[in-house]
Order: structure tokens, then C-alpha cells, then sequence
């Protein structure tokens, strides 16, 4: 009897020492980098693949890879030989648990600055703690256009905003209407009510508005839903010539597979981030995907044209995923490549210096569409380029701006009986 | 008999929060780390809990929707703090007697209905409030209320660079509802939430009123979990409807509870101290392991847990006494 009370006092002491262990200490010369994305939970495929993405950024800038024409590429680490160490942390697509793992990171892990975190509604409060401790947060490709208007100090975004993109997107209506005669007068919305849809939806909506486009629909879904039939027959019922979408993941397929199965299309729809954007997803709905337009900033075909350094680092992230990479994930590898640029230019590891020059330097940047990355007022990458692509047989097709257009958009769609 | 009991439990009771209060004068151990997080949540979780437990506990009455109140109470600070520019003091006691109102309001008739039907009419309510929050633009609608940078201190009830702020906030919480249910169960209105759980028509029978009684309860237990609410926003900078208006919410209050023990005094403490290290420590280390190794070892736990005892940690640590007891007493008896 008494050895087993010593074994339970044992027991419940090693328990209680393991809660209240400390992190492992950090080796000489290594740069810990905190990397918070949602690995489970509705959006965990995504997150992986942008985990993926800072990991081979990582690998392109501690090791040296003379061959990849990417800045730091040549050379192993930055300052001299520091290796970046990435600290990985789950957020689950919470707030809550985004703004404790980012607290956790910093204080515990001992991490330098943060890249993360796909949500936006979890890029909020998890770059508030960054911006309360003075700590640098980098967000490759959160997309609400609220997180660059709170006018941080140390928080900075590398993709386009769903602002920026909704501009674009009734820009290229009204060019649809002047040279292809689309007859586009009304406009519908579906999203998710999260702080992603509902702030494109937001944006999509002024911008049409501001344009002279009566917004017909304004349909909201909860994340996940397992059913849009009564989101698209509202839609159907509505009838408008052009739908913007900020669907994720598994509610792009859905939507579109519903308005197929209803027999309805508009002339154009148009999606925000990475529903839309997903290859794995574009794949997966074949031929029934053909025709749908959306704001793009990587696929392997604009990378071949426009990107031609981007084919040797993909060929190790692709290692990681089995997919190539799409406009977020790229982001997210473009995050810490720009912050490894910074680090090296400052000379040292003074967050005021690394942030001032964030602030104020235009960096190379090959894996961007711009092939620069500037930031301005609040954080925001100025050379953000995103363009319009539409698909056919799978692959990402360019057509607006003008300047990337590499074919007339088939415009109106071809309706679901005469494919 | 009872007085002996009662002062016993006390003592412990006394010297816990005690040994509580000091913990941030010992050097390191609070901080800003992340032990520290996870004994504001400890605390926090506890006192959420606890809260359940006067209603669904002591008046067996089982909510699946206390998320709501907890939200009413998170939407008063942070309006008081995003909408309105104040600080969120006001808001907590606007939230909580909010969600007192709205308590009753839902209860009466519900109440109506027993067993497993006013269950699954709590259920319908956090759905209810979820998708009006989502589309109720005044309240921040989908997008939420994200805090603006505050200047730290109490004024605020904001911290950055320390925890031990929210750590004391926490503790004041936790005395506060752990006091007001143990003095509860000291009460008459203690006897007569068991009374209506063990028997209503009996309990009425002997004149109480179990309306009122129920009633009395959702309130109280309503009030206190809206403070919570607030303390979770105040700590998050950040408010939502998924955050605190879910199903995944209202199941915290009651796993907590049912693993630690479902109508006992230190049920939802325990419940807390186990569950809530394992989630936060398991997810911030395990990650490594793969996706959702928490979430596994977490549901193992509760199968485990009501397959092996469905009183909770109390019912083990109740069973344990009794057996000491009966061997204690076998020398005395001559078995």
C-alpha cells in the first residue's frame, strides 16, 4: 500500500513538473521565428500548406542554394550564419487561442516575431499582443482590410486586401461591359458570416455601389454548412448578372455543385481568396469548376510566365504537400523571406531598426506577382498585385489587368446544359 | 454536526484561496508566462463552471445554454469598451443583469418543460443567439468588436506586459461565485434547488415553489456567468459570436462539471484543474505530434471518465473515502 502512495505522489509530481517544464533552450546563433496558422479544425488543409510554405522559406534561407535566384538564397542564414527556427503552433481557427499561442510564442518560446495566421478574425487579436510588446507580426495573406487600418507600428501584410481586390473586381466588370458588351447592370453576394466574408462582402458591396451596380442578393452562410440550397436558390430567385463569392475550401465546391444542380448560373462570378484558389479544389470539380473567375496572385502558370524563379523553391514545398502553391500559401513564404531581408539589412536584431526598415525599404521579392514587396501606412504591401484569372480545364487563366491578359474571358459563363 | 462540516470545508476552502493569493509573490511563478495563462484559465473555467452548476447541479436542471449568458456579458464589456468608448466596468454589470433578464425570460417557458425537452430547448437557444449576433450589426455582427490598444491597469482591466492583473481579476471571480454558492448551499434556497432535483412534485408537495425556485437559480447562475463573459473578452481584446455563443462554449460548462462532479462544491475546480492544463499543454506541445492529439487525448478522458466513474473525479475521490472507511472499521467490528 505504501508503495503505491509513493508511486501516486510520484506520479502526480512528474505530471506537475511536465505542465510547469519551460521550453527547451535556445542553441547559439539560432533566430526563433513563431508561426501560428490553423492545423485543425475547418481550414486545417490550409494552414498546413502555409506552415509549409514558412518552412521552405526557412530551408531557402539557412541553407545555401546558389541556384535559386531568391535574396539570401546564396548564403547559409542571416547575420553571419543565424539559422531561422521556426516554432509551429495550432490555433484551431480560434481567436481565443490565437491571441494565448501568440502570447505563448513570445513569452515562453522566446520567439523573435511571428508569421501567421491565415484567419483574419485570428490575425486580430493575435498581432494586438505582437503590437502591445512591441514585437514584430508579419501576415502573409489575411486578406481583411481592417487589419491594416489600425495603424500599427510592427504589424505587416504582403498579399492584397479584399478591398483592394474588390475594386479590381468591379473594375473588370465595367471593362467587361465596354469591350465584350456583358450587359452587367446587378450584382448578388454570397459569403461566410465570419470576419473574412463579411468584410469582402462589405467591401464588394461598396465598391459596386460606389460604381453605379444595384446589389441585388446579399446572402450569408455559416462556415462548413453542409447545405446552400436555400443560399443559392435566393441567389436564383434574384437573378443578378454577377456574383462575388468569398467562399473557403469546402464551400466554394458546395456552392458551385448547388448551382449546378439547380440549373442556374449569373454571367460572371468572381471569388475572393482561396476557395477559388485552391488547385487541389479546382481538380476536384473538373469540368463543373470551368468558367468561375477570381482574384489570383500565384499558380503555376502565371509563375511560368511571370515568376520564372519561383519553379526550383516550389519544387521543395511541393516535397512537403504534393501540391504546388497557391496565392496564400506563397504569401506566407514570401513573409519570412522579406523578414529575413529586413534583419540582414538592419545588421542586427533591434525590433525598432528591423521595423523601420519594414516600414521603409522596398525589398526583392521573386515570389510575388510584383516582384516587390514596399509596405506603407498601417502595414500594407503596396506592390500587392493580384489578377484576374478565370479557369478552363484546370488551369488559372489571366485576363484582367490587360497587361497579364492572355485570352477574352468566356464571359457569359456557358451554361450547366451546353457543356 | 453540520457546523463541524461546514467549518471544516471552509478551512480548506479559506486556505486554497489563500495559497492562491500569494502565488503571485512568489518571484517567477506568475508573470507574464505561459503557466500563468494557464492558471487564469484554471480559474476563469472553474468559476464558469461553477456557475453552471447552481442551476444544472444543485437544481439538475441541465442547460446547453449557458454560452448565451456568457456572451451577453462579453458583448456588455466589450461594447461598453468598442461601441461606447468607456471602460468595461459598467459593462459588466449592464451584461450580467442583462443576462440575469434574458435568463428568466428564456426559463419561464422553458420550465415548462422537464427532463430531457428543456435541454434540448437550451440547445435551440444558443443557435437562436449565435445567428441574431451574427446579423445584428449594433453589436458588431460577424465581424465582432476587436479592442483597441488600452492603456494598461485596473481602470482598463487590461494587461500586456504582465498577468498578474488578470490572474488577481480571475481570482476575484472565483471567490466571488464559489462564495455565493457556498453560501447557497448553506442556504434554504441550497435545500430547496436539491429538494426540486430530487422530487419537484414532492418539493411542492412540501410548499415549495418550484417555479420561483428555478427561476431564482437561472438568474443567479446567469449573472455570474455573464461576469465571466466579461472577464473572457476583457482578456481576448476580441469579441465574436462563434467565441462565446456556441455549442463548443456551453459544452465547456459542462464537461468541466460532469468530470469533476456534477452538484458538488469543488466539482467544477477539479474539473477545471484537469481538463484545462491538458487542453492548453497539450495543444501547445503536442502540435508537433500531429493535428488534434489534444483533442484526442481530451475525448479519451471523458469516455473514460463516464464509463469508469459517472460521478466524476468527486465520485472517485468519494468511493476512496468509503473504502478507507470500511477498512478502517473492519478491525472495530471483529469481520
Amino acid at each position: 500500500m505504501k508503495t503505491r502512495k509513493l508511486l501516486a505522489v510520484v506520479g502526480l509530481c512528474v505530471f506537475g513538473l511536465g505542465l510547469f517544464a519551460g521550453s527547451a533552450t535556445a542553441a547559439d546563433k539560432v533566430l526563433k521565428i513563431g508561426v501560428v496558422f490553423p492545423l485543425t479544425g475547418p481550414v486545417a488543409t490550409a494552414g498546413q500548406r502555409c506552415v509549409a510554405a514558412v518552412e521552405t522559406a526557412a530551408e531557402v534561407i539557412n541553407n545555401a542554394h546558389p541556384e535559386f535566384k531568391v535574396p539570401l538564397a546564396a548564403q547559409e542564414g542571416i547575420l553571419g550564419g543565424t539559422k531561422i527556427q521556426l516554432v509551429v503552433a495550432d490555433h484551431q481557427g480560434k481567436p481565443d487561442v490565437g491571441k494565448s499561442e501568440a502570447e505563448r510564442l513570445f513569452n515562453q518560446e522566446g520567439v523573435w516575431a511571428m508569421i501567421g495566421c491565415y484567419n483574419s478574425a485570428v490575425t486580430k487579436p493575435a498581432s494586438a499582443v505582437a503590437e502591445r510588446m512591441k514585437r514584430i507580426f508579419l501576415s502573409g495573406c489575411s486578406s481583411s482590410a481592417a487589419l491594416t487600418e489600425r495603424n500599427y507600428q510592427y504589424f505587416f501584410r504582403c498579399a492584397p486586401t479584399d478591398k483592394t481586390e474588390s475594386h479590381e473586381f468591379v473594375e473588370y466588370i465595367q471593362w467587361l461591359n465596354q469591350n465584350q458588351k456583358a450587359g452587367i447592370k446587378t450584382i448578388g453576394l454570397i459569403y461566410e458570416n465570419t470576419e473574412f466574408g463579411k468584410h469582402a462582402a462589405d467591401e464588394g458591396k461598396a465598391a459596386a455601389k460606389a460604381a453605379g451596380f444595384e446589389v441585388l442578393a446579399d446572402v450569408a452562410f455559416n462556415p462548413g454548412a453542409t447545405n446552400l440550397n436555400s443560399e443559392v436558390q435566393t441567389l436564383k430567385a434574384k437573378n443578378p448578372d454577377a456574383v462575388f463569392g468569398a467562399c473557403l475550401g469546402g464551400d466554394y465546391t458546395l456552392w458551385v455543385r448547388t448551382m449546378k444542380q439547380m440549373n442556374w448560373l449569373p454571367k460572371v462570378t468572381l471569388n475572393y481568396c482561396t476557395g477559388y484558389q485552391d488547385p487541389k479544389i479546382a481538380q476536384q470539380l473538373g469540368p463543373d469548376g470551368d468558367f468561375f473567375m477570381g482574384g489570383t496572385g500565384y499558380s503555376p502558370e502565371i509563375g511560368a510566365k511571370y515568376m520564372p524563379d519561383v519553379a526550383a523553391v516550389e519544387k521543395i514545398y511541393t516535397a512537403k504537400v504534393g501540391v504546388p502553391f497557391d496565392s496564400d500559401s506563397i504569401q506566407e513564404a514570401v513573409a519570412l523571406l522579406v523578414l529575413a531581408q529586413a534583419i540582414e539589412k538592419a545588421g542586427s536584431l533591434d525590433v525598432e531598426k528591423v521595423a523601420a526598415i519594414l516600414r521603409s525599404e522596398t525589398f526583392d521579392s521573386p515570389l510575388s506577382l510584383g516582384g516587390k514587396v514596399a509596405f506603407g501606412p498601417g502595414g500594407q504591401n503596396m506592390k500587392a498585385t493580384s489578377i484576374v484569372t478565370q479557369l478552363h480545364g484546370g488551369k488559372y487563366m489571366p485576363v484582367f489587368p490587360l497587361s497579364y491578359a492572355e485570352q477574352a474571358a468566356t464571359v457569359p459563363m456557358t451554361p450547366w446544359d451546353k457543356r | 454536526m453540520k457546523t463541524t462540516r461546514f467549518q471544516q470545508r471552509d478551512l480548506v476552502w479559506g486556505i486554497l484561496v489563500l495559497l492562491l493569493a500569494v502565488l503571485p509573490l512568489i518571484p517567477g511563478v506568475i508573470g507574464n508566462s505561459f503557466r500563468a495563462h494557464v492558471l487564469i484559465m484554471v480559474l476563469l473555467y472553474a468559476s464558469m463552471a461553477q456557475s453552471w452548476n447552481i442551476v444544472s447541479g444543485y437544481a439538475g436542471q441541465t442547460s446547453f445554454g449557458h454560452s448565451v449568458f456568457f456572451g451577453i456579458g462579453a458583448y456588455g464589456a466589450g461594447m461598453a469598451v468598442v461601441t461606447y468608448g468607456l471602460t468595461p466596468w459598467p459593462g459588466f454589470l449592464v451584461g450580467a443583469l442583462l443576462a440575469a433578464v434574458v435568463a428568466v425570460l428564456i426559463s419561464w417557458p422553458c420550465f415548462r418543460l422537464s427532463g430531457h425537452y428543456f435541454a434540448i430547448a437550451t440547445f435551440a437557444i444558443v443557435e437562436i443567439f449565435n445567428r441574431l449576433f451574427m446579423v445584428w450589426d449594433w453589436v458588431g455582427g460577424a465581424l465582432g468588436l476587436d479592442y483597441p490598444i488600452l492603456t494598461d491597469g485596473w481602470k482598463n482591466f487590461v494587461w500586456s506586459q504582465t498577468k498578474v492583473g488578470f490572474y488577481y481579476g480571475a481570482l476575484a471571480l472565483f471567490i466571488l461565485i464559489f462564495g455565493i454558492v457556498r453560501w447557497i448551499e448553506t442556504h434554504r434556497l441550497g435545500y430547496y434547488l436539491r429538494a426540486v432535483r430530487e422530487g419537484q412534485e414532492t418539493a411542492e408537495s412540501l410548499g415549495v415553489n418550484s417555479t420561483a425556485v428555478k427561476l431564482a437559480a437561472m438568474a443567479f447562475s446567469a449573472f455570474l456567468a455573464a461576469l465571466c463573459g466579461g472577464f473572457f473578452v476583457q482578456y481576448n481584446y476580441r469579441v465574436d459570436p462563434p467565441m462565446v455563443m456556441s455549442l463548443e462554449m456551453s459544452m465547456k460548462f459542462v464537461l468541466i462539471t460532469i468530470l469533476g462532479g456534477l452538484g458538488n462544491f469543488w466539482g467544477p475546480l477539479l474539473g477545471a484543474m484537469i481538463l484545462i492544463p491538458l487542453q492548453e499543454y497539450t495543444r501547445a506541445y503536442l502540435t508537433v505530434l500531429g493535428s488534434g492529439v489534444d483533442l484526442i487525448i481530451f475525448g479519451l478522458i471523458i469516455v473514460l471518465m463516464m464509463i469508469k466513474q459517472p460521478g466524476g473525479i468527486m465520485g472517485i475521490v468519494t468511493d476512496f473515502g468509503a473504502r478507507r472507511r470500511r477498512a478502517g472499521a473492519r478491525p472495530d467490528t471483529g469481520v
